[in-house]
């Protein structure tokens, strides 16, 4: 109760208001993710106070998954890509006139999927940081590994198995440079007074997640014309069809613990929840041709992520996604390391942040049953408009957090260099998970090589080793020999 | 250059970077020689690795790949990445906001917008929300000339 007091002031609910509009804003611009709205504005909480801070970038988060559903269902554009499973049934509906329907069960389910993932994660996050307190160093860099090892699901058909792991470990690479912790000497850092803190990840996440972006939009050729035919009937407002709560309910469950796992996002989450939809529906025939069951599902599943993502987040400081790599690069600007810690010194800011996000999903909630038609048009501002404002905010968000004009060329070098890892199918989420979970499992590895008087052996000791152990194997061995088997089939 | 040639050269690149990873921890000193120094060699090692398999994978397939396209449209893209370049320079000495009111309505027009009320608006609605929000209402404190 102490801690909802300070969500119910009035700077808080201002706050909460401002990010969740500004996300349910940025979801609904095709283009612009929930990433790479949190990795911008992370930089400018860092003068703010540190609750109000991450209670706009929690609303942010929380407004922008629902947000790319939007221009879903009115435009067949998603605003974010874990809005196109939400595009395959809202649009069709939207072409025969029920668009209101399709929003009104859009906005319900995402409400339905944040709010139970808030739960979850008010429930469960203290119950696991509580278990990390018997972590010694072996563990913590088998951690590490084990959030490396989670690198592999995102490979998809863009993206290699072995690339996605090596981006990983470039990343990793990456983040060996400047001092170094044990002896005090400086690594790789060609005489550069700027690496002697170490490659700084904000201007990495903002180049590789949001300058890339802008980079592709500014040197596409024709942008293809939105078709707005849809958008019409959008305002009829239609009674939710009956059993539509199981499709919400299994969603919301789906997306928790797809957020839960490293490296699982909202898209994947959204997907599977709708395809877990499709196998459970009486009306299968329907799928694809605007199923409000389907709408249901994907929604609640990619907002069902937002809490779950968080989980492994602030409790291990194992990012479940980039919007939450981007959104623990917010607790650590403000001192705050993920762990046990936030729940007993951080409380005051803690828990008050895990609350401020009930409040963001009724906001959306509010937002999405009132504007969402007229918000849909977000999606029609061209790129000429979007890509000079977001270059803007890049440049200053690089910029603000070390006062570092070097850190902006950081950010254009790791763009660059991200797109073209991209073009040969790295995975850059693989990439900015490396170069986040390095310092840590550089940590823990050169501490319990100490403990361990310079042997090995001492990351296989304890039982919880072992079991993590097991973990890792069983996330790398089968996808790598299914891997390799459609490899050898090719060659 | 084809896609994989592309591949393969960056490829050849990282194994390039473990050899040289791996060699240069020789040069770190005390407890970072039994300490950090086995870290990056453990690092170098699967960086070389995973970078060696898919180097033969790479050669093995039969490489149908095509030209690597970065951009369709060069010009706009090193347009870009030129005038992003020159705002960072202007940073320093002009703040924020001179290079932003510049900055903005230049890559718009780049970018093939030629509707002068929507430039200016764009520019104003910009510089007017990053004051109100960021400076007025967040506090954030924002980099302004030097002189």
């Amino acid at each position: 109760m102490e801690y909802l007091s300070h969500v119910f002031t009035l700077p808080a609910i201002l706050t909460i208001l401002i990010g969740t509009f500004a996300g349910v804003v940025v979801g609904g611009m095709p283009g612009l993710t929930a990433t790479m709205a949190v990795g911008l504005l992370v930089p400018f909480t860092y003068t703010m106070d540190p609750t109000l801070g991450l209670m706009l970038l929690g609303g942010i988060y929380c407004g922008a998954m629902y947000g790319g559903s939007i221009p879903a269902i009115l435009l067949n554009t998603p605003g974010t890509p874990a809005a196109v499973a939400t595009a395959i049934e809202g649009y069709p509906m939207s072409r025969r006139g029920e668009g209101g329907l399709a929003l009104k069960t859009s906005v319900i389910a995402s409400f339905a999927g944040g709010t139970f993932s808030v739960f979850i994660l008010l429930l469960f996050a203290p119950l696991l940081a509580r278990q990390a307190l018997s972590f010694g160093p072996a563990e913590t860099f088998l951690l590490a590994i084990m959030g490396l090892a989670g690198i592999i699901s995102i490979a998809d058909e863009n993206t290699s198995l072995i690339k996605a792991l090596l981006s990983g470990v470039i990343g990793m690479i990456i983040a060996v440079i400047g001092t170094d912790d044990m002896s005090g000497s400086l690594r790789y850092t060609g005489g550069l007074v700027e690496l002697i803190d170490g490659v700084d990840f904000m201007p990495a996440l903002i180049g590789l997640f949001s300058m890339i972006q802008m980079l592709e939009l500014a040197g596409k050729r024709y942008h293809s014309p939105i078709n707005t035919s849809a958008l019409g009937g959008s305002r009829s407002s239609t009674k939710m069809p009956k059993g539509i709560s199981k499709y919400m309910a299994l969603g919301s469950g789906t997306g928790t613990v797809i957020g839960v796992l490293p490296g699982e996002g909202a898209t994947i989450a959204a997907f599977i929840s709708y395809n877990f939809a499709k196998q459970i529906s009486k009306t299968k025939s329907m799928f694809g041709k605007g199923n409000p069951e389907g709408v249901a599902a994907a929604e609640a599943g990619n907002n069902g992520c937002v809490g779950g993502s968080l989980v492994p987040t602030i409790t291990l400081g194992i990012p479940g996604n980039s919007v939450a790599a981007a959104l623990m690069g917010a607790f650590i600007i403000h001192g705050m390391i993920p762990g046990p810690e936030l729940f007993t010194i951080y409380a005051d800011r803690t828990y008050p942040f895990i609350l401020s996000m009930f409040l963001a999903n009724i906001t959306f909630l509010v937002i999405g049953l009132t504007f969402a038609p007229y918000l849909a048009r977000i999606a029609l501002i061209p790129p000429s408009v979007m890509v000079p404002v977001v270059c803007a905010f890049a440049v200053l968000g690089s910029y603000a957090l070390n006062q570092s004009v070097f850190d902006i060329y950081l950010m254009i070098a790791f763009a660059v260099f991200g797109l073209v890892l991209k073009k040969l199918g790295f995975s850059l989420e693989g990439l900015i998970l490396g170069l986040i979970l390095g310092p840590i499992a550089e940590g823990g590895f050169s501490q319990g090589m100490i403990i361990g008087k310079g042997s090995p052996a001492i990351f296989f000791q304890s039982e919880i080793a072992k079991v993590m152990w097991l973990i890792i194997a069983v996330l790398l061995i089968p996808p790598l020999v299914a891997h390799l088997r459609r490899i050898r089939k090719v060659v | 250059m084809t896609k994989a040639t592309v591949d393969r050269l960056v490829l050849a690149g990282f194994v390039l970077l473990s050899v040289f990873l791996y060699l240069s921890t020789d040069s770190f000193t005390g407890i970072a020689q039994k300490t950090s120094a086995k870290y990056v060699r453990f690092l170098a090692i699967c960086c070389g690795s995973l970078s060696l398999v898919q180097l033969g994978i790479s050669i093995l397939k039969r490489d149908s790949s095509g030209r690597l396209v970065l951009t369709e449209h060069l010009p706009r893209f090193l347009g870009l990445i030129a005038a992003l370049i020159l705002f960072g320079l202007c940073f320093k000495p002009l703040g924020f906001f001179i290079p932003a009111a510049v900055f903005v309505p230049a890559v718009m027009v780049m970018l093939g917008q030629r509707n002068f009320m929507l430039i200016a608006g764009t520019t104003v609605g910009l510089l007017g929300f990053v004051y109100l929000i960021f400076v007025l209402l967040l506090g954030v404190t924002l980099p302004g000339p030097s002189f």
